[in-house]
This record gives C-alpha cells, sequence and structure tokens, in this order.
C-alpha cells in the first residue's frame, strides 16, 4: 500500500530521516516506534507532504507521490491523525467533520459523519460543540473521527494514547479495530509500546532517523535485548 | 556651494539622525514603530517655543531632547505591555495622537503652526556644522551600541526576548533604554528641523513621516547603521535625484518600495553580500 | 436628542468601518499580513463607482463595476505582491503593501485628478428620513443597512457553507486543511475577493455621503482599519465588528464632547491606546 524507498527528508537541509526503508502492507496495522526524536512524526508528515524529502521516494499503490502538494492527500487516501491531536479548535465537532470529509461529494459526506457518529457516540452528543473545549480524550476521538471522514485507505496516527488514559485508549483501540475489518490499513506512531506491539501486525524501530530493526509483532518482541536498548518496554 | 546645497545637506543630515534613532529601536531592539515622527515633533515644538521665547537654540535642542526622551519612556513602557502588532499599532496610535492634539492647541498654533522661528545666531556655516556634529554623534553611538555588550543585550531581545529573559538579561530595562535613547534622539532631529526649516506645521509630524522614516530603516537594511545612513540620505534626495520625473514621483516611490520588498529585502545592506556572491567563486 | 445624533451616526460610521475593514481581517486571519493597501481598494472602488454611475446614470450599474474592479486589483495585489514575500518577516509585506497604496493613491491622481470626482445626480444628497422629532440622513440608514446585509451575508456563508467552514479551517490551521483537501490558494483569493468587494461598495457609500471621492478618501481606514483588526483580536470577524462599533460610536462622541481638543483621529487614537492598555492581546477572543 505504502512504500518507502531510499527515503530522507528534513527540515532546512538538516536531515531528519535518511534511507529510510520501508512497506507498509495493505490492511495491516504496522507500528512505527522509537525514541523521542527519532523521525516517527517527520516521517508522518512527509508522507502528509509537509516535511521536504531529500531523497528517495514515496510510493502510495504503486504511484510516486513524493513530491505531490499536500492538498492531493485526501483525494488519494491518505488522512492522518496528527500529533496532539491538531483540531480546528474554533470549529465546533461537527463543522470538524464537516473538513475531514470536505473532499467527499456531499451525500458521501452525509453518510460517513453519520458512521463516525456510530463509531463515537460522544461525539453525535457533543456535535454543535466547540472543538476547543472538549476533553482531551473526545478530542482523540473527534481527531480520528475527522480522518475517517475522508474515508482514506491509509490511516496515518501520530500518538494515539498521548496525554489518555487507559479507558479512553482502549475506547479509541477498540474503534480502530472495527473500522479495520473493512479493509483499512494503518500505521500507528505510539510511545506505550506494550499497547503497541498487543495490536500491530508488523513493527518498525528508528532511531535517529535510521530504521534499526523491523520485523512482526511476535519477532520483534523475542528479540527484546536490541529492542528494549532502543525503547524499553513499558 | 550655493545655499541651496548647503541647505539640502543638512536636511539630509536630520534626516540620518532621525532614521538611525528609529533604527535603535526597531533594527537593535526588534520593537516596530509606526509613530516615530511624534517624537520628531515633540523636540521640533518645543525647540520652536522655547527658541520663540528668547532661549538660544543651543540651549533648546537638548531641552527638546530631553522632552522627547520621557516620552519615549512612556512609550517604552506601554511596549513592556503589548508586543509585535499590537505594539506596532500602539505607537501608531501615538503618532495620530499627537498631531491631533497639537492641531488644536491654540498655544501650539494650531493648524497653522509656529511660523518665524528666530535664527540660532551660528550663522549658515554654523548651522551645518552643528547638524554635521550631531550626525556625528549619533552614528557613533548607534555603533558604539550595536557594537557593545548593551547593544548585543538589544539584538538578544530583537532575536528572541524569552532566550534573552533566561541568560538573565532584563529585557525590560534594554527596551526602555532603547526607547528612550531613540526618542531623545528623534527629538534632537526634531529641534534641528525646527531650526533649519523655521516654520512648522502639524501636518508636517504625521504618518507619512512616521513611515517615511520606517522605510529608510528598512531599506537601508534593518539594524545596519551604515546601511540605514544610506536609506536616509536615498530617500531624502528621492526627491532631488529624481526631479526628471516630475509629477510622477510618488508613484515612482510606491514602486520603488513595492521593489525593494519584493526583490531585496534586507535593503541596501544586504547589497554587498549580493554583490560577494555573484563575483566570488561559484 | 443630541445625544441620540451622536449615536446614530456613530453607529452608521461604525458599519462601515466594518464593511470597509473586513478585507483586512479576511487576510490577516488566512496570512497574518497587515494589507494597508486594502485602503486603496476602498478609494478605487468609489472612483470607479461614482465614475459608472455619472457615465451611466445608473447607481447598481457603478456598483457592480467598482466591485468587479476592486475584486481583480485585490487578487491581483496578492499574486503580484504578497504570493512571493509571504515568508518574510512581517514588515516586508507590510511595506510593500503600504507602497502599493502610496503607488495606488498617486495613480488616482493622475488618473482623476486632484480634485476627484464628484457625484452628479446624487439620490441621497441632503435626504433625510423624519419620524416625529427625529430626522435622521438617509445615506447613514443605507451604510448602517448596507454594511449589516454584507456582513450578515458573510457570517451565514462562514458559518452555514461547506466552503465556509473549510476556509475557517483553513485560518485555523492552514496546513491540516490542506490535507483534506481544501485548496489553500484558493481559500486566499476567496478571501481577497470578498474583502475587496465589500471595500468597494463602503467606498461607493463614503462616495455618496460626501458626494465627492478624492485620492486620499481611504486614509479614512488605513490606519483605523489596522486598528480596528488589532482590537478585534487579530482575524476575528466578530471582534472586528464589535471593534468596528466602538471605534466609531467613541469618534462620535469624543468629537461632540471633546472636538475642540482633540481631531477625529487622535480620539480614535486615544480609545485604542487605552484599549491595548487593558486588553493587551485585544478586545476578541485570542485565537489559538
Ligand atoms: N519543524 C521542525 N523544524 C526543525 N527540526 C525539526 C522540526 N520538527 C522536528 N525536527 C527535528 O527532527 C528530528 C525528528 O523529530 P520528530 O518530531 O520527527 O521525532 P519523533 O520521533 O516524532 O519524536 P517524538 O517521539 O518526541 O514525537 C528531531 O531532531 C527534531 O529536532
Ligand atoms: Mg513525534
Amino acid at each position: 500500500m505504502l512504500e518507502l524507498q531510499d527515503f530522507s527528508c528534513g527540515y532546512g537541509g538538516t536531515a531528519a530521516v535518511e534511507s529510510l526503508n520501508c512497506t507498509f502492507a495493505a490492511g495491516a496495522l504496522t507500528a512505527l516506534l522509537g525514541p523521542n526524536g527519532a523521525g516517527k512524526t517527520s516521517t508522518l508528515m512527509a508522507v502528509m507532504g509537509h516535511v521536504a524529502p531529500m531523497g528517495g521516494r514515496i510510493l502510495f499503490e504503486g504511484r510516486d507521490i513524493t513530491n505531490r502538494p499536500p492538498v492531493d492527500r485526501s483525494k488519494i487516501g491518505i488522512a492522518v491523525v496528527p500529533e496532539g491531536r491538531q483540531l480546528f479548535g474554533d470549529l465546533t465537532v461537527e463543522e470538524n467533520l464537516i473538513v475531514g470529509g470536505y473532499s467527499l461529494p456531499v451525500a458521501a459526506a452525509r453518510a460517513e459523519q453519520e458512521q463516525v457518529y456510530s463509531l463515537f457516540p460522544r461525539l453525535a452528543e457533543r456535535r454543535a460543540q466547540i472543538s476547543g473545549s472538549l476533553s482531551g480524550g473526545e478530542q482523540q476521538m473527534l481527531a480520528i473521527g475527522r480522518a475517517l471522514m475522508a474515508k482514506p485507505k491509509l490511516l496515518l496516527i501520530d500518538e494515539l494514547s498521548l496525554g489518555l488514559m487507559p479507558k479512553m485508549v482502549d475506547v479509541c483501540i477498540e474503534a480502530l479495530t472495527r473500522v479495520r475489518q473493512n479493509g483499512l490499513t494503518i500505521v500507528l506512531v505510539e510511545q506505550n509500546t506494550s499497547r503497541a506491539l498487543s495490536i500491530a501486525d508488523h513493527v518498525y524501530v528508528l532511531a535517529s532517523g535510521r530504521c534499526v530493526m523491523h520485523g512482526s509483532s511476535a519477532e520483534v518482541k523475542d528479540n527484546t535485548e536490541i529492542f528494549e536498548a532502543y525503547v524499553g518496554i513499558h | 556651494m550655493t545655499g541651496y546645497h548647503l541647505s539640502l545637506i543638512s536636511l539630509t543630515g536630520i534626516m540620518i539622525v532621525f532614521a538611525v534613532s528609529l533604527n535603535m529601536i526597531m533594527g537593535l531592539c526588534g520593537q516596530v514603530s509606526l509613530g516615530h515622527a511624534a517624537f520628531y515633533g515633540v523636540g521640533a515644538y518645543v525647540t520652536a517655543m522655547m527658541s520663540a521665547g528668547g532661549v538660544p537654540t543651543l540651549y533648546a535642542l537638548p531641552v527638546g531632547m530631553l522632552i522627547a526622551g520621557l516620552m519615549g519612556l512612556i512609550v517604552g513602557f506601554a511596549s513592556l505591555r503589548v508586543r509585535d502588532d499590537f505594539l506596532a499599532i500602539t505607537t501608531l496610535a501615538v503618532g495620530f495622537l499627537f498631531v491631533g492634539v497639537v492641531r488644536k492647541s491654540r498655544a501650539l498654533g494650531g493648524e497653522f503652526g509656529i511660523s518665524g522661528i528666530p535664527e540660532s545666531g551660528l550663522g549658515p556655516a554654523g548651522d551645518a556644522f552643528l547638524v554635521a556634529f550631531c550626525v556625528v554623534l549619533t552614528v557613533a553611538l548607534s555603533v558604539y551600541l550595536s557594537r557593545n555588550w548593551t547593544g548585543l543585550a538589544f539584538r538578544s531581545i530583537s532575536a528572541n526576548e524569552e532566550a534573552a529573559q533566561t541568560l538573565g538579561i532584563n529585557s525590560a530595562h534594554y527596551k526602555l533604554l532603547a526607547f528612550c535613547i531613540g526618542c531623545a534622539l528623534a527629538g534632537l532631529a526634531g529641534g534641528l528641523y525646527a531650526n533649519y526649516a523655521r516654520f512648522i506645521v502639524p501636518g508636517t509630524f504625521g504618518f507619512s513621516l512616521s513611515i517615511t522614516a520606517a522605510a529608510m530603516v528598512v531599506i537601508g537594511g534593518i539594524g545596519s547603521t551604515a546601511g540605514v545612513v544610506a536609506g536616509a540620505v536615498l530617500l531624502t534626495l528621492f526627491p532631488e535625484i529624481f526631479r526628471f520625473l516630475g509629477d510622477y514621483r510618488m508613484l515612482v516611490y510606491g514602486a520603488l518600495l513595492v521593489g525593494v520588498m519584493l526583490f531585496q529585502p534586507k535593503g541596501l545592506a544586504g547589497i554587498p553580500s549580493m554583490v560577494r556572491r555573484w563575483a566570488g567563486p561559484r | 436628542m443630541y445625544y441620540v445624533d451622536l449615536l446614530i451616526s456613530g453607529v452608521a460610521f461604525g458599519c462601515l468601518y466594518a464593511m470597509a475593514t473586513m478585507g483586512l481581517t479576511l487576510v490577516y486571519g488566512l496570512l497574518r499580513i497587515l494589507h494597508i493597501a486594502h485602503a486603496a481598494l476602498f478609494t478605487l472602488g468609489a472612483f470607479v463607482g461614482v465614475w459608472v454611475f455619472n457615465a451611466s446614470g445608473s447607481l447598481i450599474v457603478g456598483l457592480i463595476v467598482a466591485i468587479l474592479a476592486a475584486v481583480v486589483m485585490g487578487c491581483l495585489i496578492y499574486r503580484l505582491i504578497y504570493e512571493s514575500i509571504l515568508s518574510q518577516p512581517p514588515y516586508v509585506p507590510l511595506l510593500a503593501s503600504l507602497g502599493v497604496l502610496i503607488f495606488l493613491q498617486d495613480g488616482f491622481r493622475i488618473v482623476f485628478g486632484e480634485e476627484g470626482l464628484t457625484v452628479r445626480h446624487n439620490p441621497f444628497y441632503m435626504a433625510n428620513f423624519t419620524i416625529g422629532a427625529f430626522s435622521i440622513n438617509v445615506i447613514y440608514i443605507v451604510m448602517a443597512g448596507g454594511a449589516l446585509i454584507s456582513m450578515a451575508v458573510l457570517a451565514f456563508f462562514a458559518n452555514y457553507s461547506r466552503h465556509g467552514i473549510a476556509w475557517r479551517a483553513t485560518v485555523s490551521r492552514p496546513l491540516l486543511a490542506a490535507n483534506f483537501g481544501v485548496n489553500v490558494i484558493q481559500v486566499r483569493y476567496a478571501a481577497f475577493a470578498a474583502g475587496s468587494a465589500l471595500a468597494a461598495i463602503a467606498g461607493v457609500l463614503v462616495a455618496l455621503m460626501n458626494n465627492l471621492v478624492e485620492p486620499h478618501s481611504g486614509e479614512l481606514i488605513s490606519y483605523k482599519g489596522l486598528a480596528i483588526i488589532v482590537l478585534g483580536g487579530l482575524g476575528n470577524m466578530q471582534g472586528a465588528f464589535i471593534a468596528s462599533l466602538v471605534l466609531g460610536i467613541a469618534e462620535s462622541f469624543g468629537i461632540g464632547l471633546a472636538g475642540r481638543y482633540v481631531d477625529r483621529d487622535a480620539i480614535a487614537a486615544v480609545a485604542l491606546i487605552a484599549t491595548l492598555m487593558i486588553f493587551p492581546n485585544g478586545i476578541g477572543r485570542a485565537r489559538t
């Protein structure tokens, strides 16, 4: 589904990610782990078109999208739940969802909105509330819902559990498990390593902008020495 | 040299003092001011009133400076409370307030201003020398401030206020100092202008003069004393240089401002490094 | 009676300021540029509107052509000037914008002459509307009504249409809005077009009020516009509207009560300084 080939990117000429080779298989949930500053967010934002590529290619469904402008992403089927949610804070819950579905025809967006509300009934109750005043958990639900509004084939999630209480994390993961049944491909960046390993099919571990190990969840778990050296098990 | 040339040179010197004084606030301290003409006006009115009252110019000038500097201190306190765009707008309002009050003040001559300001008694050459002396003083102070530790602290404020504060540099102190010195020197320039023109009206000290000063600083190269001097010379002599344009001068002036901002936003100060880049090895 | 008159003219001017400066709010919200050249679009609208009105005899035609001219000019200013200097420090676009204002104002002087244009058959000239003891200038009613209607249309669009919502999302987070398929460049053109159109309408109304348009007519709103967007909380539309009304009313009462000591601009300046000292971040809700 998504492939990074020898991919480098960075800010103002300094590389944040170097020579990354990753394959994110269709329908799989792939976890991207690593310490702070490893380049996880940079990788996701490069896929969204916001970090300048410095070499290599990004392929989506076999097409080279390395230099496509950010505005094309939702049309080709990529959506993001960014680090720190980044809701449109002055807009209401429903308006955030409307923006999420902006690239769909009106009728399709309406139908999708009902889907999101049935996935997160809590959002339906608060549809007229200004999103900036939601609780942390509700904000994360809205960020996921907003991304799902675009009917993506590939969903990038940055720091799902950041600042959430365990019960909220459960709600979000449960929702992701439900939407995965429709064949959605997911890339998950997570600090809560054990949580991530328990749901991921495949894992990449980054450190200082490079891939230091990868494999199936089970393989990575077995290789505890190297793994703990980089991320540690929480 | 004719009297006309001498007068042009004096005017240019006055504008250099004025532009460099603004650069102390904008360039060295990073606080955008869009009402600097008000302090120039304060200096001009104080000097004019005192001269008209019989005080010799050489005594009136420092008083004008002092009062302008004190007013600068007040605006400096405002700058501690509001920042960035908000401060720019506050200074803009100060400029309009000054003109608005002077315009309606009978004591200050209202709309008609003050005319018949007595001569300084120094003679044309003496006046020109006085201006030259003030230019040298201002430029030297500006270079000194930007080289010295005070200058360092000023510039660290303009680069990053929070970082400066954590380093233990008290940014409030320096902001106040910058406004105080900058506005006092603007008052000096205004006093020189009153002595030079011997006739002042409130309209002279309005928004367009503030903007002209800001344009001098920016076209010259914000923060660079040499650049700002060049900017002041260029813009003051602009009407002379472009005399052949006749009626279209403002049109060209506007276009020039746009052009500089589009193609050389570092101003004249950026030209040497640009030339070096062209001339140097690729 | 006298105070009611002051209030009426204050509200009328406030509404007018709101309409004339909405473009500044829209542009600042999206691009963080203090778009002072906007004042020239107000004057352009007034000149074109009056010229066409005089020539054709139809105010509606004049208004439409004025709007078109201002919209085209507004979009050109974005395309030719701002687009390439967006990443520069804020004083660069500000001074470039000022250059455009100087250029256009002098252009108006050259094309239309120093004295400007007079409205030939002004339907609002000396027209009064009387209820009982009250007599209101009809042009005040038209100014307030025109402003309220156009603001209502804009607010309706921004709050209830998909494109309007996408626009507000772009103001809030431009990069992310792009990822959901919002064309940020189109949104910018829309903002310039809408703001310029409102400025043109305001320009024509002021020309009708004064029976005259001069090359420097735009100065009425150039610096006040900046004051209004700052007071309104930078890019916040409701805030700007409230700030406009406050300014209009403060000026009106200020001139009525203290006009002997200060002029109109200075009263606005005092109101502005006082407000900023109390609310250093403007009246409107600080945007995140
Ligand atoms: N906007 C930026 N400008 C410059 N450098 C940046 C920027 N964002 C990130 N970096 C740098 O890029 C590197 C990778 O950062 P990135 O945010 O991608 O790491 P991360 O793996 O997401 O870390 P975390 O777990 O803390 O979120 C870091 O060295 C960081 O300092
Ligand atoms: Mg990160």
